[in-house]
């Protein structure tokens, strides 16, 4: 397997907290689209400051183990020199933007890194259009909308060209059409970059389509990983994790239990209706 | 006619050296100067308050002098040098980005990169931050939260409203702190922007601005 992220035997706990991860190990598969999810204060933020160096390099804290990305150890990195490979965006990524308007905010992390100027514009101008931002640079901050301006973080993100980019809860604060166009939009951008992402989403549904694999944690420990597939009825087992799973994968997992059959990885309910009527269930009844 | 903004900030530093200087006929000048140049640039009903609002202020100023015993034509010069001074700064925003400023003071007058970025920050923040104000008002409102009663009984329930209101503050502080970790924020930040060239224009308000600031000199020379 391709790892674009390993992390072995990685304990931590911040400066005033009990361990918040433990015994952690896993891997993630270059190009995938690792959704990770668990209860709340479960670590799954702490994790994604880990792979992205801010955890305990910026944080401080115990930690044992080791994180490596691309290969390379986090150990001794700066949080920025990382992030120019593994972006992150965070819960709060209104207080993320830094800029007073969109193009400084595209090209604040090139023309930090000594990019030349005429690069960190077209790379900005290229971004702003990926995200469906064309042509926005001079906008000020607060003539964007919530979405566009979660779309603007997004957007400074990809000017980088990160290998694997992570966002922690990044629809919380939007409504389903706007979640639902977000993760469309991340959907293309892996199918034309080839760029790994590991997310952190409460809200599964949104991300039944594009989703790889599946990581749930709990109380700072991984309680199942792997492809979707396989941790589906793992996860459906556990029912602390249960509720987390979305409905139409609740439903799979119920009927294989029932029927003793197997089902495909529903990507949507057309999908699901299709086998179903295709396996003979609902004959009879009337749609 | 575009100024740099290094240009500017000279200007506005000369000017309010100048109102202590330069007769009251000069300063008097330099004020209709600026308020021509403030309604060519906007002639906004928001540039009108501002205006106003420092011309009312300027009045205040004016009286209180008075009151504590000045004459009045000093009371009034008093005024007229305060409200050029503020008219000075109030041009140089009108007119000049403030991340340029930003840049023009970390690179020329080598300002520590992190005051210049809280010059931005702040403008940046604003918004936000009175977006919270109302957000945390409306949640403590249907708390029980109410700003009746005489003025002690008003301002100690008003904790209740400044308390959520720091967190959030201080929350969104930490946030903007990581984030500019993530991306590579120092030294290079304000060194790597685009440059902003000087014209003839910068050149030529330099010159007048050094003529003008040895003026004492020159009526001495000529007066001699
Ligand atoms: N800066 C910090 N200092 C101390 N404890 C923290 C800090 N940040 C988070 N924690 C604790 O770590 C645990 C995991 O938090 P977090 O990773 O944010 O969980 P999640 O994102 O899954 O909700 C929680 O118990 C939380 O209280
Ligand atoms: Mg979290």
């Amino acid at each position: 397997m391709n790892s674009v992220v390993s992390v072995t035997d990685f304990y931590f706990k911040y400066l005033r907290s009990d361990l918040v991860l433990k015994n952690i190990n896993l891997e993630i598969e270059k190009g995938s689209f690792t959704v990770i999810i668990g209860p709340s204060g479960a670590g799954k933020t702490t994790l994604c400051k880990a792979i992205t160096g801010i955890v305990p390099y910026y944080t401080g804290g115990d930690y044992a183990g080791d994180i490596k990305v691309l290969g390379e150890t986090t150990k001794g990195k700066k949080v920025s020199d990382l992030a120019m490979k593994v972006g992150l965006m965070l819960e709060d990524y209104e207080s993320q933007l830094v800029s007073l308007t969109a193009g400084e905010e595209v090209a604040f992390s090139l023309l930090n890194h000594g990019f030349p100027p005429e690069e960190a514009e077209e790379r900005t101008r290229k971004a702003l259009e990926d995200v469906g931002l064309p042509g926005r640079e001079s906008y000020q901050l607060d003539e964007l909308s919530g979405g566009q301006r979660q779309r603007l973080a997004l957007a400074s993100l990809l000017a980088v060209h990160p290998e694997i980019i992570v966002l922690d809860e990044p629809v919380s604060a939007m409504d389903p059409d706007g979640g639902e166009s977000l993760y469309k939009l991340l959907g293309k951008i892996r199918e034309e970059y080839g760029t790994t992402f590991i997310v952190v989403e409460h809200r599964v549904e949104f991300v039944l389509p594009y989703a790889t694999n599946l990581l749930a944690i709990k109380n700072g420990e991984v309680a199942a990983q792997g492809r979707c597939e396989d941790v589906i009825p793992r996860v459906y087992e556990d029912t602390d994790l249960r509720p987390l799973l979305p409905d139409l994968w609740q439903i799979k997992c119920n009927l294989e239990k029932k029927t003793a059959q197997k089902f495909a990885l529903w990507k949507s309910e057309k999908e699901a209706v299709a086998e179903l009527q295709a396996k003979g269930f609902g004959r009879g009844v009337r749609a | 006619m575009k100024l740099n903004a290094f240009t500017w900030i000279i200007v506005t530093l000369a000017v309010t050296a100048w109102v202590f200087i330069l007769p009251l006929e000069a300063v008097a000048t330099i004020l209709v100067l600026q308020l021509v140049l403030l309604l060519y640039i906007k002639r906004s009903k928001t540039m009108l308050a501002a205006i106003g609002g420092l011309g009312v202020f300027t009045g205040m100023m004016i009286l209180l002098q008075l009151l504590f015993g000045s004459p009045l034509d000093v009371s009034l010069f008093g005024g007229l040098r305060m409200l050029v001074m503020t008219l000075a700064f109030l041009c140089m925003l009108a007119t000049t980005r403030i991340q340029s400023i930003a840049k023009a003071l970390v690179d020329r007058f080598h300002l520590p990169v992190e005051y210049a970025f809280m010059l931005t920050a702040a403008l940046r923040f604003v918004p936000n931050f009175l977006e919270d104000s109302t957000i945390t008002l409306d949640a403590q409102s249907c708390r029980g939260y109410s700003n009746r009663g005489n003025a002690i009984k008003r301002l100690l329930s008003y904790v209740v409203v400044i308390r959520p209101l720091v967190m959030r503050a201080v929350a969104k502080s930490e946030t903007l702190a990581l984030s500019m970790e993530l991306r590579g924020f120092g030294a290079n930040t304000y060194k790597n922007m685009p440059k902003e060239p000087f014209t003839l224009v910068d050149f030529v308000v330099l010159a007048i601005v050094i003529v003008l600031s040895t003026y004492p000199f020159w009526k001495k020379l000529i007066g001699a």
